[in-house]
């Protein structure tokens, strides 16, 4: 059934078209548009509005326009772009967007396996965030990775001079550090990144899974999630304080830099911002792994890509501008413009110089074999949003800190999750 | 002696007159609508245009960017079957109902001061609307931070105070963190209805309040049977129009909590965006959004015949 919009959309466009007569095929367009999320790291932006746009409009004449969204809002900027089907002809994508906007973006499989073929081999499991249908509908430029963030110098204090590598040993330097004044801080609230950053990993290395790879049988409730909740209750517990259940994500960002929490899940922008900001916290900061659990280490998969617009009037010079973008000679220049922002999904990349003058985001890299999107292993479906944006596994774990017992918290979210995913 | 008048011009009948556009516009039925025109339309394309629309979404499956499927009253079933949209629900009467209360009073004990006549009450005026004036999502952030567990001034007082010993868990805590954006949404709104009713007061003669106190009232008294009947329905227009904005709030409580901790400051406008927007759930977001239309179109029409019988 068609919509109201698309009915108006079609009269219009026809009256345009007949009014305005055919465009010429071989016009190239002034100027492009590109909606991205604005980077927590500036000289990447900047790079990209200022080196990178200037570069190309030299090079073939037309203007790319860099349109910063703010940060948390391009999902909803891109919802407005997809539903009037007019503005930018290229966004930037997250998580698994690329599969709730398929039918708006164009396939660019040939960018893809010429990408692929030059610095590739791309990592198996980013084709989960943006292949829908067994067709590229992102090109991923780089994963936003959530780590450990800690301060090595109150580690030391309490006699742990390496990142706990489980998590029954985080948890018992958490316990020394709290008695110390040092809890630590770790979102249980409604944010967009830092909650699902390290509940989801927590999930899955206890062997717990929201719901199966059909998409149709939901796993939630077993005992390895039960172990997963009855562990963050003891974490939430022992290490940290009752704030940390109504965190976004600004707050464990300020309560590290106000020196209240010792270690925290967040991306290597803490560390960027430190070094620009606090000299001295930055000094004593480091980064690590997930620690893993029984069943395993993982980590959250947020792939930043950009995809074309089916909107688009010239889709093959959108085509032709990210064939230039992430050719080498810009990639890897934009990419060290990121200080290490973005971990690349690409082999060829393995060693590259962005990795060389900081050792601390080593692992950002490392993390990236680990990791998987947010319902995995279940299809990056609709149903997989739902349950994002309901905030299932983070309400499961939350009540449970708050001190709801283990089988009510399970009981509750799988009755959300069957709801969501239709199972009767 | 009997003075014949004159009868009554009649108007030219339409037939045999010369027809001019200054006589079509200045046609009563014409003219009237002509100024109503504007009104009507901006209407029209922004408030019944997206009301219709998001009725149309709310009975379909209409995942983002792709077409809807009728559904009927199907996303309401499943609303129905949501633990969460009942505690959605609850939050937001709870939120709507305590701070229509607290501002309804302190709206009305504002406005009372500011009747009366004192040094620099054109300032304290000024100085009692800028919760109202401030953009919320700047306001917002200063409570963000007024509230915030490391740096809340708050904590800070009372802890220096010795009226506790350790911080409250303002936003973290489930029951602190309604009653925060009660707080916060208390403080931005009373302004609202002190203004409201202030101008209310100002059009009651001081006669009035002269006979009363001659008769012998109290001040309760002259409170009681002089301005509370006259202000009435100012009182309860304020009450509609407050209890609406607060029905559909957002940029407080998304900048605040988001909804947290765990659902218990969700509400109907925040649940909505998050299927919406986040789910990319448009049909289901709308359905959700639109179950805030019952009880606010019963207190509506309530109010409106109260107003009528008034």
């Amino acid at each position: 059934m068609s919509t109201r919009r698309e009915f108006l959309t079609t009269a219009l466009a026809g009256g345009a078209a007949t009014a305005l007569g055919p465009r010429r095929a071989s016009a190239a367009p002034k100027s492009m548009t590109v909606a991205r999320e604005s980077s927590f790291i500036k000289p990447f932006d900047d790079f990209f509005a200022q080196k990178l746009a200037a570069e190309y409009e030299k090079l073939t004449g037309i203007k790319i326009v860099y349109e910063a969204v703010s940060v948390g809002g391009m999902l909803t900027r891109l919802t407005t772009i997809a539903e009037t089907k007019s503005g930018p002809e290229m966004v930037g994508t997250g998580v698994n967007w690329p599969w709730l906007f398929d039918p708006s973006l164009v396939d660019v499989t040939d960018l893809a396996t010429e990408i692929g073929k030059k610095v590739g081999p791309w990592h198996d499991n980013v084709l989960d965030a943006v292949v829908v249908n067994k067709k590229w509908k992102a090109l991923p430029w780089g994963n936003i990775g959530q780590l450990e963030v800690y301060r090595t110098d109150w580690f030391k204090e309490v006699g742990v001079t390496k990142f706990p590598d489980n998590w029954e040993d985080l948890l018992a330097a958490g316990r020394l550090l709290k008695k110390k004044g040092h809890p630590f801080g770790f979102e249980l609230g409604h944010g967009f990144g830092d909650n699902h950053g390290w509940l989801y990993p927590l999930l899955w290395s206890y062997g717990g899974r929201e719901v199966d790879k059909d998409g149709k049988t939901v796993l939630l409730d077993s005992d390895e999630t039960a172990k997963a909740v009855d562990f963050c209750r003891r974490f939430y517990k022992e290490t940290m304080f009752e704030d940390v259940l109504g965190w976004t994500d600004v707050n464990n960002n300020k309560a590290f830099f106000g020196e209240q929490i010792s270690c925290t899940n967040n991306a290597s922008s803490i560390l960027v911002v430190g070094k620009r900001d606090f000299p001295d916290i930055a000094k004593v900061t480091d980064h690590a792994l997930n620690p893993q659990g029984p069943k395993g280490r993982f980590h959250i998969m947020q792939a930043a890509s950009h995809a074309i617009m089916t909107h688009a009037a010239d889709q093959a010079a959108a085509k032709a501008f990210l064939r230039w973008l992430y050719d080498d000679k810009q990639l890897s220049r934009w990419l060290d413009a990121g200080e290490a922002y973005y971990a690349p999904f690409l082999d060829g990349y393995e060693n590259h110089p962005m990795w060389k003058p900081e050792p601390r985001y080593l692992p950002y890299k490392e993390s990236l074999k680990t990791t998987h999107l947010h319902g995995w292993p279940g299809p990056p479906s609709h149903a997989m949003s739902e349950s994002v944006a309901k905030y299932v596994l983070v309400d499961m774990f939350a009540k449970a800190c708050r001190g709801d017992s283990t089988k009510d918290v399970i009981a509750t979210a799988t009755g959300q999750l069957k709801q969501i995913y239709k199972v009767k | 002696m009997a003075v014949r008048s004159e009868p009554l011009a009649r108007p030219a009948p339409v037939f045999g007159r010369p027809l001019s556009l200054r006589g079509v516009v200045e046609r009563e039925g014409v003219f009237s609508w002509l100024m109503l025109a504007p009104g009507v339309l901006f209407l029209l394309a922004f408030v019944a245009y997206p009301f219709f629309y998001g009725i149309f979404l709310s009975l379909q499956d209409r995942p983002v960017a792709r077409a809807g499927v009728f559904v009927g009253l199907a996303n309401f079933v499943t609303l129905a079957h949501d633990a969460v949209f009942w505690q959605v629900t609850r939050n937001m009467f709870i939120y709507a109902s305590v701070t229509t209360v607290l501002k309804l009073g302190g709206g009305l004990a504002m406005a009372l001061v500011m009747n009366q006549h004192f040094r620099g009450k054109n300032l304290a005026r000024a100085s009692l609307l800028l919760p109202f004036i401030v953009p919320t999502a700047l306001s917002t952030i200063a409570w963000m931070w007024i509230l915030d567990p490391t740096f809340s001034v708050i904590n800070w007082l009372l802890l220096h105070g010795g009226v506790i010993t350790t911080g409250f868990s303002w936003l973290g805590n489930a029951t602190l963190a309604m009653v925060s954006i009660i707080i916060v949404n208390t403080w931005r709104g009373m302004p609202f209805y002190g203004i409201t009713l202030l101008a209310g007061l100002q059009t009651i003669s001081p006669d009035l309040y002269e006979a009363a106190a001659i008769d012998g009232a109290t001040t309760r008294q002259r409170f009681r049977y002089v301005t509370l009947p006259i202000i009435k329905p100012v009182l309860v227009i304020v009450t509609m129009f407050s209890v609406i904005f607060t029905f559909s709030d957002f940029q407080l409580i998304y900048a605040l909590t988001h909804g947290g901790p765990a659902n218990a400051t969700q509400v109907y406008a925040t649940y909505a965006f998050d299927l919406g927007m986040t789910g990319g759930q448009l049909g289901m977001g709308a359905a959700v959004a639109l179950s805030m239309l019952p009880a606010l179109a019963l207190l509506i029409v309530v109010l409106t015949l109260y107003l009528r019988r008034e």
